[in-house]
């Protein structure tokens, strides 16, 4: 279990990190969200201490990170970085031997890796030969060719097309399943809200919220409604309480309400109004949960 | 995984890579290509037979031309070819010799043993060939005066083509040995100075390569700073070095070949002499730059912020040049004891046997000493710099910024 508490960090008069808590469990996969700048790529150095907090501590399995537990972490950082020059699998053997790795096992297991992103052909070729899509691949397949107990991937999917994205998704997933903890930034809200069950929101250096995203959106203090009926909707749903935005597209009408607002009675009362052709009542998106935060 | 394991992955890829890459076999087969034809091409050009030809007009002549010949080949070595061939054409008049120097059919026309012609446009052969006889006229006519004047003109002459003094030099038991103790240490010194700037250049532009490249961040995420560093320096030096020995050796081969130079018979206290300081002063300039590095992102700067090593590599050399004349001036005292000169300074002065035993370990404890300072400094600034990507960051700022 990775565990973060009450980071704080300042680079000069900036405040980067202000009391970041998050923690991440063996088998858990989370989205770490947060708009530019928020803290997101300091957090995730901390753990490999390249950045030293000025407070607060990180710790796997209860104990303050040594060295040897970095050994067991893989790493992408946001701006990647491999050697162009150099052969694709020679490269992912390096980095495995770099991790402790025996020659053998760091050369087969570069090669499965390889195979897996669909790269097996390309093991001879330098980096610089490859798609900006396939240095991607091997930056990840670097992240994880020793095999690590934690993943901390920053912003793995950005500049990925969609089925690269579906590959990465995939073996993401599978990590998870096999018991790795793995924690990755993202921008893409849709992505992250189909891929993970837990999220951390931070915001100016803190994180805001955190947890299980469907408990979240229960949580959330606002639910969505939509309606479409023959004829005028707003006055049905004006008449509601707690009503905080309304909004029309055609015959349609959105609004957001409070979670507290009774909505018994409300489809009855819509199909005395018209013909009802459209109903929906649902917790908030990710996206919602993720404006609300970052406000 | 060990600490020194992963420096030794690191350096492995360093000679790994570079033994791969184009760049460092070409250069190396030209500096190899470049030393032996600094040592074959002489002794090609020296071994050639200047040849020429010389119309006569008139008498007295042919003795000119003996005489020139003789006197050019006087230093020859029996059974080489010789250095000076002079063919000779007759001709009836000056007019008529002058017409065939024209058409470039001779080089030079002697008209009577009084007069030499030579084309306006003579060009070093003619001008060598107008020397040679001129040298030779004089020569004939220093013997004619000798054989009409008798004892006394060769007396005269003698007088003026001899030293009137001997000259007495007091020589040591080991001057000899002192003298080539000295060439070696000067070589070493030349080696040192172009190890340090070449190869202190790949490691800079080495540390840089991986800021600028972005995989610095992924390498410090499981190595430390000082492996990193470390491992950088072990690999480019060994493969540096390597080079410099296999030129080294390709000259000492050419050099044995053709002969070009007399070799000097080399103590081995003075090889282990220049080894030591070798080594002390690779290792000493390499961290420098290898923190250098560690502070720019990109290759344009990479090249200013090693002013200050290059700075001090040639102060050290001049320093030690300096030290010929003066073995035990006060820039000589104050560059043994300084670490990053005494490099460049204690090899030439223990060659000159101007420091005392205890003087010589002062220096190198002194100088071991500032390598385990400068590499702990080194090492730190290159850690505070590392990933601090964009525009360069200053050697105090980077100091500050690392931790533990």
């Amino acid at each position: 279990m990775l565990s973060i508490q009450d980071l704080h960090k300042s680079f000069g008069d900036v405040n980067a990190l202000s009391g970041a808590s998050l923690e991440v469990a063996r088998g858990q996969m989370i989205g770490f969200l947060g708009p530019n700048g928020a803290g997101k790529t300091t957090t995730m150095r901390t753990i490999f201490g390249l950045v030293h907090p000025d407070s607060g501590t990180v710790t796997w399995d209860g104990r303050e990170i040594a060295h040897d537990d970095l050994l067991r972490f893989g790493y992408m950082p946001e701006e990647r970085g491999l050697y162009p020059k150099m052969r694709a699998g020679d490269q992912l053997a390096y980095f495995g031997r770099l991790h402790g790795m025996s020659k053998h096992d760091a050369q087969s297991s570069a090669t499965t890796w390889l195979d897996r992103f669909g790269l097996g052909d390309r093991a001879g070729d330098p980096i610089e030969a490859l798609s900006h899509g396939n240095q991607q691949r091997v930056q990840l397949a670097a992240a994880l060719v020793h095999d690590p107990e934690l993943l901390v991937l920053d912003e793995p999917f950005s500049g990925l097309d969609p089925i690269a994205v579906e590959t990465m998704s995939g073996i993401l997933q599978d990590q998870a399943a096999t018991g790795k903890a793995v924690i990755f930034s993202s921008h893409q809200l849709d992505l992250v809200e189909d891929l993970c069950k837990d999220v951390a929101i931070i915001d100016a250096g803190e994180v805001v919220v955190r947890g299980n995203v469907e408990q979240l959106k229960d949580e959330s203090p606002i639910r969505h409604l939509e309606l479409e009926i023959d004829g005028d909707a707003a006055p049905l749903l004006q008449a509601l309480e707690g009503v905080q935005e309304l909004s029309t597209d055609d015959h349609r009408v959105s609004a957001i309400i409070s979670a507290e607002t009774d909505i018994r009675g409300f489809v009855a009362r819509a199909q005395e109004a018209g013909k009802l052709r459209h109903f929906s009542y649902t917790t908030p998106t990710l996206s919602d949960l993720f404006r609300e935060a970052v406000r | 995984m060990t600490g020194l394991g992963a420096l030794w992955q690191i350096a492995l890829r360093e000679i790994r890579e570079r033994l791969r890459s184009r760049a460092y076999l070409i250069t190396t087969a030209l500096t190899i290509l470049i030393v032996l034809g600094l040592v074959v091409l002489p002794t090609v050009f020296a071994g050639g037979t200047e040849m020429s030809t010389v119309g006569l007009v008139g008498s007295g002549n042919q003795t000119i031309v003996d005489t020139a010949v003789a006197l050019g080949n006087a230093n020859d070595n029996p059974g080489d070819p010789p250095s000076v061939e002079i063919d000779t054409a007759t001709y009836d008049s000056r007019d008529a010799g002058v017409a065939a120097l024209e058409a470039g059919d001779i080089d030079a026309l002697l008209v009577d043993a009084t007069e030499v012609v030579v084309p306006s446009t003579g060009g070093f052969n003619g001008s060598s060939l107008a020397d040679r006889l001129q040298r030779a006229a004089s020569a004939v006519q220093i013997q004619t005066v000798v054989q009409e004047q008798g004892q006394q003109a060769a007396d005269i002459v003698k007088l003026l083509t001899t030293n009137a003094l001997e000259v007495t030099t007091l020589t040591q038991g080991s001057e000899e040995s002192g003298q080539t103790r000295t060439i070696i240490a000067y070589f070493g010194l030349i080696l040192l100075y172009m190890a340090v700037l070449l190869y202190g250049t790949w490691i800079l532009t080495g540390v840089t390569e991986e800021k600028s490249n972005r995989v610095v961040e992924v390498l410090v995420s499981s190595v430390r700073p000082w492996q990193i560093l470390g491992g950088k320096v072990l690999g480019i030096g060994t493969l540096g070095l390597t080079q410099l020995l296999v030129t080294l050796v390709a000259a000492v081969v050419a050099i044995r070949v053709t002969g070009a130079v007399d070799l000097p018979n080399i103590e081995v206290t003075s090889v282990l002499n220049l080894l030591l300081w070798f080594v002390i002063g690779f290792l000493m300039f390499a961290v420098l730059f290898g923190a250098a590095g560690s502070l720019v992102s990109r290759m344009e700067d990479a090249q200013t912020i090693a002013m200050p090593m290059t700075f001090t590599a040639v102060a050290g050399f001049f320093i030690s040049i300096t030290t010929l004349d003066n073995p035990s001036g006060p820039l000589a005292i104050f560059g043994t004891y300084f670490p990053l000169t005494a490099p460049f300074v204690v090899p030439v002065r223990a060659a000159l046997q101007a420091l005392s035993p205890l003087e010589y370990v002062l220096a190198v404890v002194i100088a071991l000493s500032a390598i385990a300072i400068l590499t702990r400094v080194a090492g730190r600034i290159y850690q505070g710099a590392l990933l601090r990507f964009g525009s360069r960051v200053g050697w105090r700022e980077a100091w500050r910024s690392s931790q533990r």
